[in-house]
């Protein structure tokens, strides 16, 4: 009889940790509340640094799992979990060994920063709004036209204690940088500016790109936050800043704002966290048994983390953790 | 007869140490007044403010009328002490003169006159009316220990922390009506006489004590009497006791309609000293009730202004809400106080920082009704758009003064101290209003709106609160919004509710779109949403859980949405909740069909 892990989340940190515990001979079942597998990286254009389309990964990484054969059950929500079961919404209780959670992080609702007039006005936008205009073709200000004049707004929902967001949700920058030069490519007349507190490329190949940014196209770099932004007669949005650099405020009328918005944790964590008696980070993403020799368990034995739930990681990390944590589960359902 | 004992000493002492330190202050301090306070004082003197401010000293200094509505037994205990003591003195006067006839006796000849009096007929009325007396206030003071113990009985989950000089008269105020009653009762158990009370006690005394060490017992217990109230006399212009005397000439001058302004004056002392420390504006203080921080509620504030000791810390953690002053029984204008020590320890204007002021004009469009949106109301753009909708549908032609952004309305500077710098944009504002001839001004910002009512010379102009011109609108029937089955519930803004006296019109522009639901705290006593503008010192961890425990109340009504009409209580309250809060104009708006 082969043991069974149950890994919450279809997205590519579960899909990852359930191919590799099937490597290692256990049995995992992958649980995922959309009606299909890939998570966000689904509603994704392309990846930074290697401009690779999200497509690629994600194609793969799903054939993967098909040729396996692994148990995948869609369209099931998790309401509690414990080492040795989980019970979904509807009341069906699933046995276990152990559990993998990879059920990622919630995107930052952008109509919280009231100022930025995300669902207000026409022409602000969010990072994810725009991949999915990247995917469909049609990159267009409201009324259809080409953007002349586009400033992404680093840091929404990030590093921003008045939305009891604290941390730093780490890809924004490096998804800035990369969205501006695919702005630049798509409308190379445009004149692109990236609004931000500190710049942070923390990945190989992220600086090299940053610096090809502003050397081969040309996008404006200012630092200093956006404070507010309101609608103009001609259908513009005019934005106030500060440059903190020179110490000046600054006031422009933009064709389109786009707002970089962050990870945050998931709602239900906390009614995971209080179910099995997991602790949470303040930032309310769970919190690792130990930062460097236990960074996929919990403080919980037979409960593992993979991927974003612990807090914010890129695509190269989620999938590098999935694989620890599917091989930290595997041993300790083996012993 | 002579009025006169060495016991008598302390207390002679101790009285006219008080009488000459008290008579001291008072001159002191109206001798300081600004010439404008001491013109209204004259002009006040003679006409029904006078009468009106002693009907007001009877309500409050004696019978405590305010502390009533807080809670009955407080009241009472507090009615017992100062109306029963006034009672004992005037009926022991009353009983000298009907004993000894109208001739002059010394003050301590009234106080001790149970001690003098053994050789006169005995008068049974007054021998109960005094006892009777006595046992009011011995009531009160009992009740003052229960309220050591137990302050909850009282309607007070907490109660003033004391300073070492509070202690030694509050301890002397204690023992001396108990001090009284053994004096008294052993003088009748000598020489015969007393009441219910006295009388009583001396008769078991006499018959179970021998007469050498009742003479013994005697001069101890009149000697101990007269030293706790010598004791009481000493300490009391040093002490919280000084509301005593400060309370009464508070209640004159405010009826001669003086103020304390954003600056200092000598008004103020009357103010500070009035304070008793009676601890009622802990509770309501949310700083403590929600974060627990103990040291900085009105009454602590107060304590080290009066005595030289306030800090900054303790100056600029306040939310200004006003929770406390609606609470407090001697009626201190405790925001204005603190405003003005702000003023005092933080007025540093820059002069360089507000060149820019000079020439500056982003104001739009033309009409009779200026609109001013100010800056929180800007970083909230849907009541913008709200508002925008709400004119167009009323038909209103529209002066727009700060919707491409504006100068501040100058009250977030003054709230923290730096009025001069406050006064620069004040100046700026009015000119710009003037300029361009409006007859109405409507904001959106209650912050805005006090500011401009209480601080900006507008003549002819009508301020008002959205709240206020959208009613206006809505029973003039220009605007006629569709009543719905959205629950709603209303959060009363600090600066509109208590702050302008704005509870109902909110209310009835509500009603006019759907249910209203009241929460568990509104109207004068609404909770704050914690974010003022006021407090400079709690962190925005802090405000978050107060905004929580604010959310949780509305949240508690069952009302599907949560409205506000003012926009930092929108921000701030929408950071502790899941629920939609919005403001008042965003339901109009969305009601016109």
């Amino acid at each position: 009889m082969k043991k069974r892990v149950i890994v919450i989340g279809g997205g590519i940190a579960g899909m990852q940790t359930a191919l590799r515990l099937a490597e290692q001979g256990v049995e995992p079942v992958l649980i995922e509340k959309e009606p299909e597998l890939g998570g966000k990286l689904r509603g994704w254009h392309v990846l930074f640094p290697s401009f690779t389309p999200a497509q690629e990964v994600l194609t793969e990484l799903r054939r993967r799992v098909n040729d396996s054969g692994i148990e995948c059950r869609m369209s099931a929500e998790v309401c509690s979990v414990s080492p040795r079961e989980v019970v979904l919404s509807g009341g069906e209780r699933l046995a276990c060994d152990a559990v993998v959670l990879a059920s990622g992080f919630t995107l930052f609702d952008a109509s919280i920063k009231e100022e930025y007039g995300y669902g207000i006005y026409d022409n602000v936008v969010t990072s994810a709004d725009l991949e999915r205009m990247f995917n469909e073709g049609r990159v267009a200000k409201a009324d259809g036209s080409a953007p002349r004049r586009i400033a992404f707004l680093h840091c929404v929902g990030s590093r921003d204690e008045k939305v009891c967001q604290q941390h730093c949700s780490k890809v924004c920058c490096v998804t800035g940088v990369k969205q501006a030069i695919e702005m630049k490519r798509l409308f190379p007349e445009s004149d692109v500016f990236n609004f931000y507190m500190d710049i942070r490329m923390f990945g190989p190949g992220y600086e090299e790109m940053y610096r090809e940014a502003q050397q081969t196209y040309n996008i404006h770099f200012v630092r200093g936050r956006i404070s507010e932004a309101s609608p103009t007669l001609e259908g513009r949005v005019q934005i106030k800043a500060e440059d903190t650099l020179t110490g000046r405020p600054l006031r422009m009328s933009v064709d389109m704002l786009v707002l970089l918005i962050g990870m945050r944790a998931n709602d239900d964590n906390e009614q995971l966290a209080r179910g099995a008696g997991l602790e949470r980070a303040r930032s309310g993403f769970m919190k690792p048994r130990d930062l460097f020799l236990g960074n996929v368990c919990s403080n919980i034995g037979g409960i593992f983390y993979a991927g974003t739930i612990s807090a914010p990681k890129n695509i190269g990390e989620s999938l590098n953790e999935a694989t620890a944590a599917a091989d930290a589960a595997a041993r300790y359902v083996m012993q | 007869m002579t009025f006169y004992a060495p016991f008598c000493l302390p207390f002679i002492l101790g009285a006219a140490l008080m009488f000459i330190i008290v008579a001291w202050k008072w001159i002191l301090w109206l001798l300081r007044l600004p010439r404008s306070d001491k013109r209204l004082i004259l002009r006040g003197l003679f006409t029904h403010r006078t009468l009106g401010a002693a009907w007001e000293v009877v309500r409050e200094s004696l019978l405590h009328r305010r502390i009533f509505r807080v809670n009955p037994l407080l009241g009472y205990m507090h009615m017992s002490l100062a109306f029963g003591w006034f009672l004992l003195i005037v009926m022991g006067w009353i009983e000298t003169i009907s004993y000894v006839g109208f001739r002059w006796v010394p003050l301590q000849g009234h106080v001790f006159f149970k001690y003098f009096a053994t050789s006169l007929p005995h008068k049974p009325f007054f021998d109960f009316a005094m006892d009777l007396l006595l046992l009011f206030v011995l009531s009160g003071v009992a009740l003052a220990w229960g309220k050591r113990l137990y302050s909850r009985a009282m309607g007070m989950r907490r109660t003033t922390k004391h300073v070492l000089g509070d202690r030694i008269a509050l301890s002397a105020l204690w023992f001396i009506f108990p001090a009284r009653l053994v004096a008294e009762s052993t003088t009748c158990a000598l020489y015969g006489g007393g009441g219910f009370l006295t009388g009583s006690i001396g008769g078991w005394m006499g018959a179970h004590i021998g007469v050498l060490p009742l003479m013994n017992l005697e001069t101890v217990a009149w000697w101990f009497y007269s030293s706790c109230l010598g004791l009481f006399f000493v300490a009391l212009p040093f002490s919280r006791y000084m509301h005593i005397f400060t309370e009464i000439p508070l209640i004159f001058l405010r009826h001669y309609r003086l103020r304390s302004t954003e600056k200092h004056s000598s008004y103020d002392h009357f103010q500070i000293e009035a304070c008793s420390r009676c601890g009622i504006c802990i509770d309501p203080c949310q700083l403590q009730s929600v974060l627990g921080i103990n040291d900085v509620q009105s009454v602590y504030f107060l304590r080290d202004r009066r005595y030289g000791m306030l800090t900054r810390p303790v100056a600029d953690n306040c939310l200004m809400c006003g929770r406390c002053e609606e609470k407090c029984p001697v009626g201190i204008d405790l925001n204005t106080l603190r405003l003005n020590s702000r003023d005092r320890m933080r007025n540093v204007p820059d002069e360089r920082r507000y060149t820019y002021l000079r020439g500056v004009d982003r104001s739009s469009g033309e009409g009779k009704v200026g609109y001013f949106a100010g800056c929180m109301t800007l970083l909230t753009p849907r009541t913008l758009s709200a508002m925008s909708t709400i004119f167009e549908a009323a038909g209103e032609e529209v002066w727009w003064a700060d919707r491409e952004g504006g100068v501040c309305c100058g009250r977030p500077l003054k709230l923290s101290g730096e009025t001069d710098s406050a006064r620069k944009m004040m100046r700026y504002n009015t000119e710009l209003f003037r300029k361009h001839g409006i007859t109405t001004l409507v904001t959106s910002c209650p912050i805005c709106l006090k500011v401009f009512r209480e601080d900006y010379d507008l003549p002819g102009i009508e301020v008002l609160h959205h709240s206020e011109y959208i009613l206006r609108l809505i029973r003039a029937g220009r605007l006629s919004p569709t009543h719905g089955t959205t629950r709603y519930t209303y959060h009363d803004p600090c600066e509109l509710g208590r702050g302008s006296g704005i509870y109902d019109e909110p209310r009835a522009v509500i009603e006019a779109v759907g249910e209203l639901l009241e929460p568990a705290s509104t109207r004068e006593n609404a909770l704050c949403c914690g974010s003022s503008v006021a407090n400079l010192a709690i962190s925005d961890g802090q405000q978050l859980q107060i905004a929580r425990s604010v959310a949780a109340e509305m949240e508690a009504t069952g009302a599907e949405v949560i409205v506000t009409a003012c926009p930092l209580c929108k921000k701030a309250i929408g950071r502790g909740t899941r629920r939609p809060v919005v403001d008042l104009s965003e339901i109009v708006a969305a009601s016109l069909k």
